[in-house]
């Protein structure tokens, strides 16, 4: 019986004629709300130039297509959620949805998706938003070539750009996501890809990943956001050829990495952070072809990291280039490029002769004490690190990487 | 004037060197536990040891979780915000918290405090949930990773 209603379902919109329902000033229908009520399954509905003062707009089991023509404005009028959808196989378009309203307790957006599979949402334009596309218990969707930002500059109660709840194998492709709380938030969400989006001037996080596992993001930038990207309590995580740049401040990072487990850091570039990767319990994490470039710190490892390598990686013009606490390692550097090494190579086979320490012993001081920083660059932690250098007591004995590449390595 | 001036000095000492909980910064500071920037005005916490020393975080479920595990200081203030009026911080142990599904908290344990055990009967009624008092709370597991 199941079996009948799946074909039902699948043939539905060649029985019944899909048909056009347009909506404009002048026309028969004027607005989207009439038009989504007269919809039925397979219709498209057509929202031509204008200003739509609408909100509260519900489609519920409708597999309908809403594109906008003209660029249509839904003016939301700071009134609760714009849009919210609970339905399967249907499409937004085209749309420009601004001022969505504010709450502390609720979390409105200009389109909120529960319960739904298979879906797109393309090519919108959210401006002036609470959340702006917020998805809850859905899955097999695309959110795509979206623009999505609010005036939030440092204000807490701003809220999430793209935010994921419960939400799996969901595609996030050439979004531009700023101004907002957290530019795109996975929470509990599985099977998702991030790819080619902008995430810039987000107060918190460009992209954060919490309770999520098997996600990977690539070829994102991520700029000026509280920090580039978050992923925390999370499994299997592949990141490759992505930027984080700007992150600077006090708690700001280009990555933060807390309780991540089995990932993968490929060909990321981080530049100008305050740190470009803090790592706090994050365990076989293999970080290869990375390039950092003028951070304060370029890696910050903090307690419970184990069993992680760093290998191939260009470590350029850092003011430090790891941090560590504790004396403990369990982790390998090997056959990195660092821009501080000043061993030489005799056999002239790329490969420096001497041994290089990424720990210097100023940066455990640093630790210890943040306001000796004022003596970076001076004499006495110049002779303070080559004495360290020379019979390592503070810094980790072990933390050594054996074959420091003579030349940047090209990936 | 001058007993006033006195006076003045006196109060500054006073106020000091009193353990007084610091008024979270939100957008940028980050939470002791977890290292999240504070953004929710709904669910951050706060301690203060006996010493003076501040831990902020950016929810309930951080602070019970570091009180449970990493922090052994001794606390002599503790304060979690209250759901129902933004910002606004309450004692600890006087608070009732609702565990609810339809009220998500920021480290996903579903956690949220409430000033009275009416109040938190009432958002009960309207969104389901379990009811809890301070010290059943340090009892309960409140990390969402070990249900999955």
């Amino acid at each position: 019986m199941k079996f009948f209603i799946g074909i039902l379902f699948l043939l539905l919109p060649y029985i019944i004629d899909a048909k056009t329902i347009e909506v404009c000033g002048n026309c028969e229908v004027k607005t989207l709300k009439s038009a989504i009520e007269l919809a039925e399954n397979g219709d498209t509905i057509l929202i031509k130039e204008g200003t739509y003062k609408e909100q509260d707009i519900h489609i519920i089991d409708k597999a309908i297509h809403i594109k906008g023509q003209g660029n249509p404005v839904i003016d939301g009028e700071n009134k609760g959620t714009v849009i919210s959808v609970r339905a399967n196989n249907f499409t937004i378009e085209g749309l420009t949805i601004t001022n969505v309203g504010r709450s502390y307790t609720k979390d409105f957006a200009a389109i909120l998706i529960s319960e739904s599979t298979d879906f797109s949402i393309r090519n919108n334009t959210l401006e002036n938003v609470f959340f702006g596309i917020l998805l809850e218990k859905s899955s097999a969707g695309l959110i795509e070539g979206n623009t999505i930002s609010s005036q939030a500059v440092s204000e807490a109660s701003s809220g999430n750009g793209i935010h994921l709840w419960y939400s799996n194998e969901i595609s996030i492709q050439n979004n531009n996501v700023r101004q907002m709380r957290d530019g795109i938030y996975i929470e509990f969400g599985d099977n998702c890809r991030v790819e080619n989006n902008r995430a810039t001037n987000n107060v918190r996080y460009g992209l954060h990943f919490m309770f999520s596992n098997y996600n990977e993001y690539h070829n994102n930038l991520f700029e000026e956001n509280g920090a580039g990207v978050a992923v925390m309590f999370s499994k299997f995580i592949t990141m490759t050829q992505n930027t984080f740049r700007k992150s600077w401040g006090d708690a700001s990072y280009g990555l933060l990495l807390k309780e991540i487990y089995d990932s993968e850091l490929k060909n990321n570039t981080f530049d100008q952070n305050t740190i470009g990767i803090t790592a706090d319990g994050a365990s076989r994490v293999t970080y290869n072809q990375n390039t950092f470039t003028n951070n304060g710190y370029a890696i910050k490892v903090h307690g419970a990291c184990y069993t992680n390598t760093f290998k191939e990686n260009n470590f350029l013009h850092n003011a430090f280039d790891v941090g560590y606490s504790g004396r403990m390692n369990d982790n390998v550097f090997d056959n990195n490029y660092w821009s501080d090494y000043s061993g030489y190579d005799l056999d002239k086979d790329g490969i420096g002769d001497v041994p290089y320490r990424p720990v210097k012993l100023f940066s455990h001081i640093v630790n210890q004490t943040p306001e000796a920083i004022v003596l970076l660059r001076s004499l006495f932690i110049d002779i303070v690190d080559f004495s360290e250098k020379v019979s390592p007591i503070f810094t980790p004995k072990e933390l050594i990487d054996q074959n420091p590449r003579m030349k940047k390595i090209a990936w | 004037m001058k007993t006033f001036f006195g006076l003045f000095i006196v109060f500054v000492l006073f106020a000091s060197c009193s353990n007084q909980a610091e008024p979270i910064n939100y957008g940028s500071d980050a939470c002791h536990f977890c290292k999240m920037t504070i953004v929710s005005k709904t669910h951050s916490a706060q301690a203060v040891s006996a010493k003076g020393k501040q831990f902020k975080y950016d929810a309930i479920e951080c602070m019970v979780n570091d009180l449970t595990t990493e922090n052994n200081a001794e606390m002599a203030i503790l304060l979690v915000a209250n759901y129902l009026d933004a910002g606004n911080m309450i004692p600890a142990e006087k608070a009732t918290y609702l565990v609810s599904e339809n009220i998500p908290s920021p480290m996903g344990a579903n956690l949220s405090a409430t000033a009275s055990n009416d109040d938190a009967k009432q958002l009960k009624t309207e969104n389901g949930g379990e009811l809890f008092e301070w010290n059943s709370l340090k009892d309960r597991d409140n990390n969402p990773n070990s249900h999955h």
